[in-house]
């Protein structure tokens, strides 16, 4: 079936209630507010983005450090890697405690994958995001509680999709990521009204299944 | 023999078979006209009810017409295959229609059997088909027979050419004769109906036809459709004769009617085999139509289907080149309008195809009937997708001798382009060789509809 | 649910659940109209001309496609519209006595049960037979019986015509005629009553057939040696497609005796019946030699 949901698998999970200052320096924290650090693995790294910027709303959190791995998940250096790490940095257990649910809530339900094709081996993220916290807007040079379009696909589709995506809506392209990404995929954060903003992803996404289906042939069929 | 049925906590009964597989029929005026008619819908399902009930082996102890009165009976039951007939016998009429109607049970397998059939079996299960069953059914049933060509293979649709005139004038059937054959017609043959019955007519529109025929080197055969004694003299007077031509009853007293008996037939039978000019075994042609017994006050009670289907098992002894009935022709008084005729005609179909025989159509009306040019396209669209052996053709239809309404000369290009038939094999080459039909294109040659390009 | 998945679940049934669309075969593309569309060239048929010499059939008609040109078609229901009509006509309940014949019924009350009752067609209603065995005349050779059948109108036009015409050639062969009578609502075998409740030894009945298309005109005779209750269409000889374009009825009266006669002389009739020397009496060579059928009648004209 396409368009079937790739749910991420969350890797590993964990938390450190007093990290070492040495360490939170090392991992972008500040020692003077931050003193417990909440850390997760996930076998997808742009879902994960966007649970940690979610994680931001309903806790006092921040995200301190957010790296994608090389090659992707397939490739991970052992089980527990994934292609992300996340860490959240907070003055307390029990904020970090409040983060991480958010965070695992938004995983669980709400950001990810989603297949291209009935063989599942073309994925695409066309993500809506309805309003931004702290964390991706500072990123995306937009404001919290902004409207935005997170869209991933391999290369080609992604660039044809961007295309599309880009005259269906009002949207503005607040970031465009090129191939490759870390994980060899390539990237766009549009932004604008919420209803462009979902407008542009049901573009990207049919744009991204016609073009599996199509690789060679014009999009919308002669 | 108990004979009831049940429908909502009404008792339905019936006295004999003959009453069950009456009232089991559709609505037909014929049987109205009968008095043996179902009296109302649900005692028609109650009749249906008990028929599928009833085994092939009770069928053939109770004959419809008693043994003692028809030769016909008798004819059947000597005449029946036992082990074919002994391996259908325990099935119900109902379990009958269902393997008819399974996938794994295909032409040959019904082939094997359908000697075993008695008449009366093949008109019960078509009471209890619908339409679409009837065709299902039909189209597995390929009959192949030869005359001076091949008739009966799949995917073929053939037509007898009608090029019938009022007075027989030579001049006028001669110009419908070549009309119809540039539109690809008469690959079944070229059959007259003499307005006049005599043996002299019938040897010079025989001698015509056949003169045209081989300047043209067209592969088909020809009949004059004149009572079947006058034939006979014809031949013994001496002239070219491919098929010989009969209408047929189902029952004695309705073949006496039309002069003739089971030994008259075989007299004609064999003396076609000594004398016919046709190269291949089969060489007999009949007609049918439901009606023919009771409008001769024939019947003995029984319905007009289960009559026609003992046409069929008549016709069978003389391996005919061509069996059809002649649907809408007898009047409204035994098919009133347009759906009984269409029900009419697919189950004749049907049951001469069961019985073994090449069976053909000529879907028409008589215009007393009501029953328009619109329906009887329609029929004929049926007929051949249920795989009918052959149709008439006639100048748009119009027969100006007999005063009916058939299927005309444009109809049969139109329906084997529609359905993706065609003509018997050696026809076949005929209208690429004269460049009629282009079958690259699937579209009429330069020489359709010229019939100026045919030697008179 | 999240907002993303609802949407895009949206997306998934609007792209159907299936396999993703393959990819499109190559399909012609479309061409530009054309110019102008330039109707067929209607033209004139020498090979109809020559058969409508020898024939009324629709020949040298012509194709669009397999189908038939529109004029055709127009005149082909127009026919059959006339056709329908003739049908549906009815003698005139007076038109016995204003052309000096007995008038007879049958057991028929109205016109769709005679269409659907040949049983009561064939035998008199009782009002009739008790007037027939009064005023019939008893004994004679042939009982001739005019009829509508199954065309009033043909019986009206031509029926008169015929049944003097046999009537008088009848009795140029020697044979004694009975009383001229019309019959309603007739079919083939109320000959049978009628000639046995006077004893004739033919009955001849003169009746309309079937119409044709475009026009309802033709007659039928049925004759049969012995008339009686139970008689089938065996016994019965028979001659068809009398009418203008076919075999004139002063023609056919006389043909039409040369049977009866034979019947009288025989003593049977139907197929029984020894033909063999009256070929040429019978001839069928005669009428083709000298005689072309008219010219079928075009009924659509439109009005420019």
């Amino acid at each position: 079936m396409i368009l079937q949901p790739l749910p991420p698998r969350i890797l590993s999970l964990r938390r450190i209630p007093n990290a070492d200052p040495a360490l939170l320096v090392a991992y972008g924290a500040d020692p003077a507010r931050h003193r417990s650090l909440g850390l997760i693995t996930v076998d997808q790294d742009d879902p994960t983005y966007v649970a940690l910027d979610e994680a931001t709303k309903h806790a006092h959190v921040d995200v301190v450090f957010a790296k994608s791995f090389y090659a992707g998940a397939r490739h991970g250096s052992g089980p527990l890697s994934g292609e992300i790490l996340g860490v959240l940095a907070a003055s307390t257990p029990s904020d970090i405690d409040d983060g991480m649910r958010a965070l695992v809530r938004c995983l669980e339900s709400d950001a990810c994958f989603y297949a291209a094709d009935a063989a599942k081996k073309t994925a695409v993220f066309p993500h809506v995001i309805a309003s931004l916290g702290h964390y991706l807007s500072a990123l995306a040079g937009l404001s919290p509680g902004d409207s935005m379009a997170y869209l991933v696909a391999p290369p080609m589709e992604a660039t044809i999709a961007l295309d599309m995506a880009l005259k269906a809506a009002g949207v503005k392209p607040a970031k465009i990521f090129p191939p490759p990404t870390e994980t060899n995929f390539a990237a766009a954060w549009l932004s604008g009204p919420l209803e462009s903003c979902e407008a542009a992803a049901i573009a990207y996404c049919e744009a991204v299944v016609r073009v599996a289906a199509n690789p060679k042939g014009e999009v919308w069929g002669s | 023999m108990r004979l009831a049925a049940t429908i909502r906590n009404v008792v339905h009964r019936f006295d004999t078979l003959r009453e069950v597989m009456a009232k089991a029929n559709p609505k037909k005026s014929g049987d109205d006209l009968a008095g043996i008619a179902a009296r109302s819908a649900v005692e028609r399902v109650a009749a249906r009810a008990v028929l599928a009930s009833v085994t092939l082996q009770t069928l053939r102890q109770n004959p419809v017409v008693p043994y003692e009165l028809d030769e016909l009976t008798r004819l059947f039951e000597h005449t029946l295959d036992e082990p074919a007939y002994k391996a259908v016998a325990h099935l119900t009429v109902g379990q009958f229609r269902e393997w008819l109607l399974e996938s794994e049970t295909d032409g040959l397998k019904i082939r094997s059997i359908s000697a075993g059939l008695t008449p009366e079996m093949a008109a019960a299960v078509a009471k209890l088909m619908s339409n679409m069953d009837l065709m299902t059914v039909a189209a597995k049933c390929h009959v192949v027979v030869r005359a001076n060509t091949t008739l009966g293979l799949p995917g073929r649709l053939s037509s007898r050419l009608q090029p019938n005139h009022p007075t027989d004038d030579l001049a006028g059937i001669l110009y419908s004769m070549r009309e119809g054959l540039s539109y690809g017609c008469g690959d079944a043959v070229i059959g007259v109906n003499p307005a006049t019955d005599t043996a002299e007519s019938t040897a010079e529109i025989l001698t015509a036809i056949d003169a045209v025929l081989e300047k043209n080197e067209i592969p088909t055969q020809h009949c004059v459709l004149s009572h079947v004694t006058v034939q006979m003299r014809a031949l013994e007077i001496g002239c070219p004769m491919d098929l010989m031509f009969q209408s047929l009853s189902g029952t004695e007293l309705g073949n006496k009617a039309f002069g003739i008996s089971v030994a008259l037939m075989d007299e004609a039978w064999a003396l076609m085999k000594a004398k016919g000019s046709a190269r291949g075994p089969n060489c007999m042609y009949f007609e049918t139509g439901q009606g023919s017994a009771l409008s001769s006050a024939a019947h003995h009670g029984v319905d007009q289907v289960t009559l026609e289907a003992r046409c069929y098992g008549f016709a069978r002894r003389y391996q005919p080149f061509l069996v059809n009935t002649v649907v809408g022709f007898i009047g409204p008084e035994y098919l009133e309008d347009g759906p009984q005729i269409t029900r009419a005609g697919l189950e004749d179909h049907f049951m001469g195809k069961l019985l073994g025989l090449p069976m053909g159509c000529d879907a028409c009306f008589t215009y007393h009937a009501r029953m328009g040019q619109d329906e009887l396209e329609s029929l004929k669209v049926l007929l051949a997708a249920a795989g009918c052996t052959y149709l008439m053709s006639l100048p748009v239809g119009d027969d100006i001798m007999l005063n009916y309404q058939s299927t005309s000369y444009h109809d049969i290009p139109s329906i084997r382009s529609l359905l993706k038939k065609r003509p018997t094999p050696e026809f076949d080459a005929w209208l690429v060789e004269r460049d009629i039909w282009d079958y690259e294109r699937d579209l009429p040659g330069r020489a359709f509809g010229k019939p100026e390009a045919i030697l008179p | 649910m999240s907002r993303t998945r609802q949407l895009i679940a949206r997306l998934r049934d609007d792209l159907g659940r299936s396999a993703p669309m393959p990819a499109a075969p190559p399909m012609p593309r479309i061409p530009e109209p054309p110019a102008r569309v330039f109707p067929r060239r209607q033209e004139g048929s020498r090979y109809a001309r020559e058969a409508a010499q020898h024939t009324t059939a629709l020949l040298g008609i012509g194709h669009v496609g397999t189908r038939y040109a529109t004029d055709v078609v127009l005149q082909f229901q127009a026919e059959l519209a006339v056709a329908h009509e003739a049908v549906a006509a009815e003698l005139p309940e007076d038109w016995a006595t204003r052309n000096g014949l007995i008038g007879l019924r049958s057991r028929v009350r109205d016109h769709r049960e005679f269409l659907l009752r040949p049983d009561l067609g064939r035998r008199l209603d009782d009002e009739s037979l008790a007037r027939w065995k009064q005023v019939g005349k008893r004994g004679v050779d042939v009982q001739p019986i005019l009829a509508d059948g199954l065309s009033a109108v043909a019986c009206m036009q031509s029926g008169l015509a015929l049944l003097e015409s046999f009537t008088k050639a009848c009795q140029t062969r020697g044979l004694t005629v009975g009383v001229p009578v019309v019959a309603r609502h007739a079919r083939v075998w109320l000959e049978d009553e009628i000639g046995a409740t006077v004893g004739a030894q033919v009955a001849a009945i003169l009746l309309g057939e079937r119409p044709g298309l475009g026009t309802g005109d033709g007659l039928s005779a049925y004759l049969v040696h012995d008339p009686k209750i139970g008689n089938t269409d065996g016994q019965r000889n028979m001659m068809s497609n009398i009418h203008a374009r076919g075999t004139r009825p002063e023609v056919a009266g006389e043909r039409l005796a040369v049977l009866a006669r034979a019947m009288v002389d025989q003593k049977r009739s139907g197929v029984a019946l020894d033909l063999s020397r009256l070929t040429a009496e019978l001839g069928e060579a005669a009428s083709r030699a000298h005689r072309a059928p008219e010219v079928r009648v075009r009924l659509v004209e439109v009005q420019k």
